[in-house]
């Protein structure tokens, strides 16, 4: 459970915990057994928690108010709904209560003051009055008495004041007749009491009134119910001042005149009582009402904050979910609330999102499977000895392999996106390329196949070249993909065989009959130079010596071809380059020439590892090769340099030999190296073909130019071990090709 | 609404409220009291002044009963322990004004003897007068023992219904009620 249920179930719990307290405490003020000893404190206990639940519910109140009043101001989805929604609820409920409110004050109000009214208030205070005024005459008639009493009395004989108060009392119905002297000491008393009862002593009140000389009556309610009249009169005479002092007489009143009198009496107090607790009365029954309601209030704006957040809370979960759809998360799913319609909303909404989110897992997952082919894709291309290049239908580069740079001599991978001309600009191999690529274009064939001869600095270079359309749409073709493949190396070795097996032909097919020619010419000439005429010997001679002379001849020029066509296996080694030029070299300067040989070699070569004798081979058909070509010229000179490079990232010895002769023809400079290719009166024409065939068997790089201030030069690149000669096969995959077909 | 509900709580109970005229606010004090052993009994002398407030003098007015207690305590010192309430006696009076007569009537509830008089003063001056009146039998106290002996005097409401009672209870001319008036045992 997370902490946000955790605070709703308590602020629930809470409100629930304020309803109860509020129902409990209206249940106990309806109930207080409203007599008990303990009222006060009951009553206390009931009002405070009456207001501790009216607390409780105001502070969720106003919690509820302000956070929607907050929701609302900051566009919280769905607190406008709640808004309307406890606006409403609360007009539902509190509009009644403060109705009933209203009219049960009113009736409480009305209901009590009926109760009183002036008639019986005059009523009672006039039967009060009247039985005043009745009681009154009693009491003035019982004065009067009481007065004669003691004017009789003054003249009795003290003997006999026991008995004639006796008789008095009893004729004058009084109840008990005492004689107090000075002091409040009695002197006499009769009474109708048992014998034993002590007569009643004067009151403070009586004696009062008797010392200001004043008779006193007073009608004074018995204990027993009913009332008493009390009076008093000074009693005294000048003759007797011994008896200076008061007689008291008490008078019943008639016992019916009594109880109706104290039926008056109480009748009229209840009346009061009942005028007095009127008001705090009503009081009290506002206040408990007021109570009620105030707490009925607060627990049904309550209830309105609770229902309507449960009833919004769904729509509000909906929103949610939707803005976190509408930002991509489709993992989002809501709690399904009830089977109702809002229920069946949200779990059609949870369906939606799963599936949003099932179909995406696919997309990605198909986009990831098309990445992986793509980039499978991108090393195979990356790998293709073939250039691939994909061109946009408006001639831009879309993508473009390693090949296709190496074939062309432009890095076109990092070209991708510019317009295939520009980037031809410049470049030679490339514009004829494009030339031969715009002519089909223009002319409307979006796919062809052509075999493109390109000419470069270097020499010709043969390229198979197929264009086809790319899928796009269906009026237009998304681009073009160009895929070729330089297959001069492979027309190379194609010539390579087929002279090849020209030599081993010439020497199976030519050679043999050589000697027989040989043999039978010098035969010939032994046995019949000595027996023909000096001039006819001549003839013979010369002619079997030319016949000699020429099958040898023959026999050379098959044993050259015979070299050219054998091919075994390299004896590698590892020794000084330098030295070794220094050799062959030494071995030309040898022969008196006019020709200048000037070799150069860097001061710290590094051993190679390659076929000595190949390698003493090329020196030795270079260095001639140059020599003849400069036969008949005058200040002949030849330049041979051996030194460190890199090419391709690849350690090589490049190997030049320069001469300032008349140089290779311009158009035979690209087939230099085919066998029978010379430029010079004399040689096999085989020279320069076995010298790159010796280069090719070491992976090496060889290429023939004129000098621009004339002459030749030929550059020879070869890798310095076998690692080298293995990137270098890795970097030129034509020479693969061609060392296999040697092997 | 809510407002409008506390408005009208609050106009009902303004006369609850607004009722703080300058009134006599009455008390109740007790001057004297002390023991004294009669034939084996500890009898109660003591002087009260009994002031009712406005509004008890209303009520009774209004026929409305009141009763005045006197709270009699019997303490046992014990030195270092807390003391011992050893008994607690009570003496209800009930003073009424009788209309027809228009006399008040003081009964002693504790006997139901009764005495009535003409004025209020001279009831109450009865009330505050107490004479010989009998608290405690000297054989139930220990010999041994000091004792302290306390009084108090107060009004007691509970006797009313409960709306008086409700009322009575917020109003501070209904809290009379004296400070306890302490007095040791002398023997």
């Amino acid at each position: 459970m997370d902490t946000r249920k955790i605070r709703r179930a308590a602020i629930a719990l809470i409100g629930a915990i304020g309803v109860g307290l509020a129902l409990f405490a209206l249940f106990l003020l309806s109930w207080t057994p409203q007599n008990s000893e303990d009222y006060e404190s009951l009553h206390i206990t009931i009002l405070l928690i009456n207001i501790a639940g009216v607390v409780v519910l105001f502070v969720l109140m106003v919690g509820n108010l302000a956070k929607l009043f907050n929701d609302y101001r900051n566009h919280v989805p769905g607190s406008k709904l709640k808004a309307r929604m406890v606006g409403m609820f609360v007009g539902l409920a509190v509009l009644p209560l403060l109705v009933v409110f209203y009219f049960s004050i009113q009736f409480i109000n009305s209901g009590i003051d009926s109760w009183f009214n002036i008639e019986i208030e005059e009523g009672l205070d006039d039967a009060l009055k009247l039985s005043q005024a009745a009681l009154g005459i009693q009491m003035r008639d019982h004065l009067r008495t009481t007065v004669k009493i003691s004017d009789r009395l003054q003249d009795v004989n003290p003997r006999q004041l026991i008995f004639e108060l006796s008789m008095m009392r009893r004729e004058s119905g009084a109840s008990e007749i005492s004689i107090y002297g000075r002091n409040s000491r009695i002197i006499a008393t009769s009474s109708d009491r048992s014998a034993g009862s002590l007569p009643q002593m004067l009151t403070d009140e009586v004696a009062l009134q008797i010392r200001q000389n004043r008779p006193y009556v007073g009608l004074e309610p018995l204990e027993s119910g009913g009332f008493e009249i009390r009076t008093a009169v000074p009693f005294g005479a000048s003759n007797r001042s011994d008896l200076g002092g008061v007689i008291q007489a008490l008078y019943p009143v008639p016992d019916r005149i009594g109880m109706m009198a104290d039926s008056v009496d109480s009748s009229y107090n209840e009346y009061k009582r009942a005028v007095f607790i009127r008001e705090p009365l009503k009081q009290n029954f506002t206040l408990t009402l007021t109570v009620v309601l105030m707490l009925s209030l607060l627990a049904s704006i309550y209830g309105a904050f609770v229902l309507s957040r449960r009833l919004v809370a769904p729509i509000q979960d909906l929103v949610a979910g939707t803005r976190a759809v509408a930002e991509g998360d489709f993992d989002t799913r809501l709690p399904t609330p009830s089977r109702d319609e809002i229920g069946f909303l949200i779990s059609s909404f949870n369906d939606m999102t799963q599936r949003l989110s099932s179909a995406r897992r696919e997309a990605s997952l198909n986009q990831a499977l098309v990445e992986a082919e793509r980039a499978n894709l991108a090393v195979i291309l990356d790998r293709l000895s073939t250039g691939v290049v994909a061109l946009e239908s408006d001639l831009r580069i879309r993508n473009a392999n390693e090949a296709s740079g190496s074939i062309l001599n432009v890095n076109l991978e990092d070209r991708v996106g510019e317009y295939l001309p520009d980037v031809a600009a410049g470049q030679p191999l490339l514009e004829q390329f494009v030339d031969v690529a715009r002519v089909h274009l223009n002319a409307g064939e979006t796919e062809w196949r052509e075999q493109i001869v390109l000419r470069g600095e270097v020499g010709r270079r043969v390229l198979t070249c197929a264009c086809t359309t790319l899928p796009g749409d269906e009026d237009h073709a998304a681009g073009y993909v160009v895929v070729f493949d330089d297959i001069t190396a492979l027309l190379q070795a194609q010539r390579d065989a087929a002279w090849g097996e020209v030599a081993r032909r010439l020497a199976h097919e030519i050679k043999n009959p050589l000697t027989p020619i040989q043999l039978s010419a010098e035969r010939m000439r032994r046995k019949y130079l000595h027996t023909l005429s000096d001039e006819d010997a001549q003839v013979l001679d010369r002619a079997t010596h030319t016949i000699v002379q020429q099958v040898e001849a023959m026999k050379e020029m098959v044993n050259a071809f015979s070299d050219y066509a054998r091919a075994p296996d390299l004896d590698i080694n590892r020794f000084d380059i330098g030295v070794l030029a220094h050799e062959v070299v030494d071995l030309y300067r040898a022969q008196e020439s006019e020709i200048s040989i000037v070799l150069n070699t860097d001061t710290e070569l590094p051993e190679v590892e390659a076929d000595m004798g190949r390698i003493r081979q090329i020196l030795h058909n270079l260095i001639r090769n140059a020599t003849e070509a400069l036969e008949h010229a005058e200040g002949g000179r030849i330049d041979v340099g051996i030194s460190a490079a890199e090419v391709h990232g690849v350690d090589v010895i490049e190997i030049v030999v320069a001469d300032n002769g008349p140089g290779f023809q311009t158009d035979s400079v690209s087939q230099i190296f085919d066998p029978y290719v010379t430029t010079k009166p004399k040689g096999t024409g085989l020279g320069l073909a076995i010298v790159k065939k010796l280069v090719e068997e070491h992976a090496g790089i060889i290429v023939a130019e004129n000098q621009e201030e004339g002459g030749a030069v030929i550059r020879i690149q070869l890798p310095v071990n076998e690692i080298a000669r293995g990137h270098m096969i890795a970097r030129l995959p034509g020479l693969v090709e061609k060392r296999r077909e040697r092997a | 609404m809510l407002v409008l509900a506390v408005v009208a709580g609050m106009v009902a109970f303004a006369p609850v409220t607004a009722q703080q005229l300058p009134e006599r606010q009455g008390f109740f004090d007790i001057r004297s009291a002390t023991t004294l052993l009669n034939e084996g009994v500890h009898e109660l002398e003591a002087r009260l002044q009994l002031i009712l407030s406005d509004e008890a003098l209303d009520a009774l007015n209004s026929g409305v009963p009141l009763r005045i207690e006197l709270n009699f305590e019997v303490i046992r010192v014990r030195g270092l322990w807390l003391d011992s309430l050893d008994a607690s006696l009570t003496f209800t009076y009930e003073l009424e004004y009788r209309p027809l007569s228009q006399r008040y009537v003081v009964r002693n509830l504790n006997s139901g003897d009764q005495e009535s008089f003409a004025t209020l003063y001279s009831a109450l001056n009865n009330l505050g007068r107490i004479q010989g009146l009998p608290v405690v039998d000297d054989a139930v106290l220990d010999l041994d023992s000091r004792y302290r002996f306390r009084l108090q005097a107060r009004l007691s409401t509970r006797q009313y219904p409960a709306a008086l009672r409700l009322l009575f209870f917020w109003r501070s001319q209904w809290q009379l009620e004296s400070d306890w008036y302490e007095w040791t045992l002398a023997r």
